[in-house]
């Protein structure tokens, strides 16, 4: 029972990571590869208030996300003007200088040895410690996510954001904004991504930068396109295969040492096939045209 | 000291400068951009291994072997995964999401197999050599005569063979090559063989240099596309420039700073080409519909 609800609180963390991924990815048609930047932000960000001014998690989790959409700029900016390959390059030596900040900055994160003993979650008296309370609250947070992405993609700005992801041109023919509305696209994604850090903060206790890596960046992406972008349903399907698809292999009987290995390997043979065959994912929409 | 940093930075440069010259030639006919290329690069150095180590075959023969192993698989990715999506005229997106792909499954499945620890070749320490004051191994000069070698090598190519010729036309126009009955199929398989051996020949030298592990591919793909934007996208011998330029760079930055930013300020540098000088050192200044 423990087990199962630590891998529901997981796929709670990720199920975020990857709806706010999906904004750019699937909504903006910008392929990013940066996306474990902005949750490591928002897990340091958050952290490093909690644990170095006291502040309670709440407004520490209100500052993470500032900062992280902050940080998104960078990498809006260069996404202005850098096409295809170019701009999946830059996102990607983002990602990278984010993780050796995060690595070499001893002074700040403390780098390779992590931050310890991270205070839990308390909202009003009540200390969120256990956990089935967990489960509720990040539940909780993914809900509340989930229908504020619904309510952005329906809206006229997520219709903008497909228009210019189908053609950029013909979108600013139609007088829209593209530099505003990518940039606004790169702020929500980024802010989002790192409530996600937060949470994993919280729940974890302990966060060191190996958890923010640029093949963290490639799991998340990978949980997307599996699932599918450009609508709702995909980056579910995507969040609910990755809960099934290890408890299939064990169910298999795969030995715990390979079973990682394995799992990434059906990540990774998913994405070839589903590229050639499907490209939009198991239930997404978006067909990388 | 400065002299022997300098050094050192070039032959770390050669070695990128290798795997850049592959990445390059692959990119800039295919325009794929090819991070299963890291994989290649991996393998190789893991068939190395397994004839050196556990079939307990000589060196030149387990060499013969690491660079056929990453030959053979480069072709394979083209064949499988790539081809068809060509024929399909799938866009850049669905190319690199597929060579991701194929980027996780071999890696994955080489730590399955080795396991995720380092594994050394080398048997102990390397003869040295001094040059006014510099010192360099037996192993770092082997690496640097590859590289001069397999650089002229490649202009020939380029320069003096029907190869090279169908090479540079692809580059500059991959729709007229078809049209004037070219086997365009084979010439991509071409292509992927001869840029899969340059990344297999640094691999199995770094391997024997310095050991392997599952994730050695990654950095090394990164520091080759890396080099081929900074020297310049769409000429064929830029790279190389681009990836001696970090080599050094990552060296001043050991010697005056600390190793542990080498690859941070190697994407400073990405970025800052990205968004002040796109075509690169040498490259042509290419309209953006040009270049999609």
């Amino acid at each position: 029972m423990n087990y199962l609800l630590h891998i529901l609180i997981m796929i709670n963390i990720y199920a975020i990571l990857v709806f706010s991924l999906n904004l750019l990815v699937g909504y903006g048609g910008l392929l990013s590869l940066a996306h474990a930047a902005f949750y490591g932000i928002g897990a340091y960000g958050t952290t490093l208030l909690m644990m170095g001014i006291g502040v309670n998690f709440f407004p520490a989790l209100v500052a993470g996300i500032l900062m992280s959409s902050f940080f998104a700029l960078f990498i809006a900016y260069p996404s202005l003007r850098l096409k295809g390959d170019y701009f999946i390059l830059a996102s990607l030596g983002f990602q990278i200088i984010v993780f050796a900040v995060l690595y070499n900055w001893i002074g700040l994160t403390r780098g390779p040895y992590g931050i310890p003993g991270i205070p839990r979650p308390r909202l009003f008296s009540l200390e969120i410690d256990s956990l089935p309370e967990f489960f509720i609250f990040t539940g909780v947070i993914f809900l509340l996510v989930f229908f504020f992405i619904r309510i952005l993609c329906r809206s006229p700005f997520g219709r903008a954001l497909k228009a210019i992801r189908e053609d950029e041109m013909t979108a600013s023919a139609l007088g829209k904004n593209i530099p505003s509305l990518k940039i606004w696209a790169f702020v929500i994604s980024a802010g989002v991504a790192a409530i996600s850090g937060a949470l994993y903060a919280g729940y974890v206790t302990y966060i060191d930068p190996t958890s923010f890596t640029l093949d963290e960046s490639i799991f998340i992406l990978s949980i997307l396109l599996v699932g599918g972008s450009g609508n709702i349903k995909g980056p579910l399907v995507g969040a609910v295969f990755m809960i099934i698809l290890p408890e299939a292999l064990r169910f298999l009987g795969l030995p715990d040492t390979i079973a990682p290995n394995v799992r990434q390997m059906i990540y990774g043979f998913l994405l070839v096939i589903l590229m050639r065959y499907r490209p939009q994912g198991l239930a997404g929409e978006y067909r990388f045209e | 000291m400065i002299l022997q940093f300098i050094a050192n930075g070039i032959i770390t440069g050669s070695i990128y400068a290798l795997t850049a010259l592959g990445f390059g030639l692959i990119y800039n006919t295919t325009r794929i951009f090819h991070i299963a290329y890291g994989a290649v690069y991996t393998t190789s150095a893991y068939v190395f291994y397994t004839f050196y180590k556990i079939l307990n075959l000589p060196l030149f023969v387990s060499v013969i072997a690491g660079i056929a192993g990453g030959v053979i698989l480069g072709i394979l990715i083209e064949m499988i995964v790539y081809y068809p999506l060509y024929k399909r005229k799938a866009s850049s997106g669905i190319f690199i999401i597929s060579s991701i792909g194929v980027y996780i499954f071999i890696v994955n499945l080489i730590a399955m197999v080795f396991g995720n620890e380092v594994k050394i070749l080398s048997p102990g320490i390397e003869k040295t050599y001094e040059f006014w004051g510099i010192i360099l191994t037996r192993i770092q000069l082997i690496e640097f005569g590859g590289f001069l070698i397999m650089f002229l090598f490649y202009i020939f190519l380029l320069k003096r063979t029907s190869f090279g010729k169908m090479v540079r036309a692809v580059a500059s126009n991959p729709f007229i090559l078809p049209s004037f009955g070219v086997n365009v199929r084979k010439l991509r398989i071409e292509i992927f063989a001869a840029g899969s051996f340059f990344a297999s020949l640094s691999s199995c030298m770094v391997a024997w240099d310095i050991g392997m592990d599952p994730h050695v591919g990654m950095p090394v793909l990164l520091v080759s596309a890396v080099s081929v934007i900074v020297g310049g996208v769409g000429v064929f011998l830029s790279p190389a420039l681009g990836g001696l330029l970090i080599g050094l760079t990552q060296s001043l930055v050991v010697w005056r700073i600390s190793a542990r930013w080498e690859q941070a300020v190697t994407f400073v540098i990405l970025i800052l080409f990205l968004l002040f000088r796109p075509q690169g050192l040498l490259g042509i200044r290419k309209r953006v519909e040009e270049v999609l």
